[in-house]
């Protein structure tokens, strides 16, 4: 990849938006999880494993981000 | 809190579809949105020459300009995928400005709106890794561990759920709050401008926030073209 003049820009709206995307993530997890628990009737179990399953999804997103960073 | 006064509303209400308007400005201002950027469209490819006049000047330097940007990125197989989202970028951007006009509503200040379009980036971005990568697109979702695969893939694909909601959110959190801050100025102070500095700083939030967008679809589509790790 060359480095440009935009790729100031590039990076900074790419890490602006990293924040955004964990919160979702673990948010999303945390959902499909309670959903999945009234679906199955497993009250607290399901929504545990949604929210680790969330939360690892945003972090996944942070090391993904961190190995694309040392690329630019 | 209800827009104050919205001036098409008031022209469907000459036809009898005043509720239905009222209700769904935003469908009627992404209407109006629709057929202005179709008359520019028009307007820009009605004379093309090799040397370039007054709108054609205007056209070429944004639409050459973004190109390279997204090339740089995405490399040269997302110069295919480049229609696009320059399509998206001028529609937010077109729609994000009709916010400033008094009497307007941005259509992308709905979240029905920004949720379309979020949905329309996301799946052709991954539209492009089938399409590129066939079958072994599924690789993206699997992680480097064959072993690990019940616990990749439900990560990723809460992953890139977030992205869609990440896009929609974003766009529509702006766009919206800016309308109401605007709104409820007006109302606290509209007689001693109270607003202008917010409409000032909207004009940059509209810039932004369509370049945000034009910015992470590209990276999903360059996300999309490379090579499973």
């Amino acid at each position: 990849m060359k480095k440009k003049t935009g790729s100031v820009f590039r990076e900074l709206g790419y890490f602006a938006s990293l924040g955004m995307s964990v919160a979702l993530s673990i948010f999303l997890g945390l959902f499909l999880g309670l959903w999945l628990d009234k679906k199955f009737d497993t009250d607290p179990i399901l929504m545990f494993i949604g929210l680790a399953m969330g939360i690892a999804a945003g972090f996944s997103n942070i090391i993904r981000a961190g190995k694309k960073g040392r690329k630019f | 809190m209800g827009h104050p006064y919205l001036i098409l509303t008031s022209l469907f209400g000459l036809f009898g579809l005043d509720g239905w308007a009222a209700k769904n400005p935003h469908v009627t201002y992404m209407w109006l949105a629709m057929i202005v950027l179709i008359f520019f469209g028009w307007l820009g490819g009605k004379s093309i020459s090799m040397v370039p006049k007054k709108a054609q000047n205007v056209f070429e330097v944004l639409i050459s300009g973004l190109e390279d940007f997204m090339v740089t990125i995405t490399g040269d197989e997302g110069r295919k995928s480049f229609p696009l989202v320059l399509t998206i970028f001028i529609f937010v951007l077109f729609g994000n400005l009709m916010g400033l006009v008094p009497a307007f509503f941005p259509p992308t200040a709905n979240i029905n709106t920004t949720l379309a379009l979020a949905i329309i980036a996301v799946v052709w971005s991954h539209v492009i890794g089938i399409q590129l990568h066939g079958v072994k697109y599924i690789k993206h979702f699997l992680g480097p561990i064959p072993a690990m695969i019940p616990l990749f893939l439900p990560i990723e694909i809460i992953g890139h759920t977030a992205r869609v909601l990440s896009l929609t959110f974003r766009l529509f959190g702006n766009m919206a709050g800016h309308e109401l801050v605007t709104i409820i100025l007006l109302t606290l102070g509209g007689m001693f401008l109270a607003p202008l500095p917010v409409m000032a700083l909207g004009t940059f939030v509209a810039l932004v926030q369509a370049l945000v967008f034009f910015l992470l679809s590209t990276m999903y589509i360059a996300g999309a073209i490379e090579e499973a790790h």
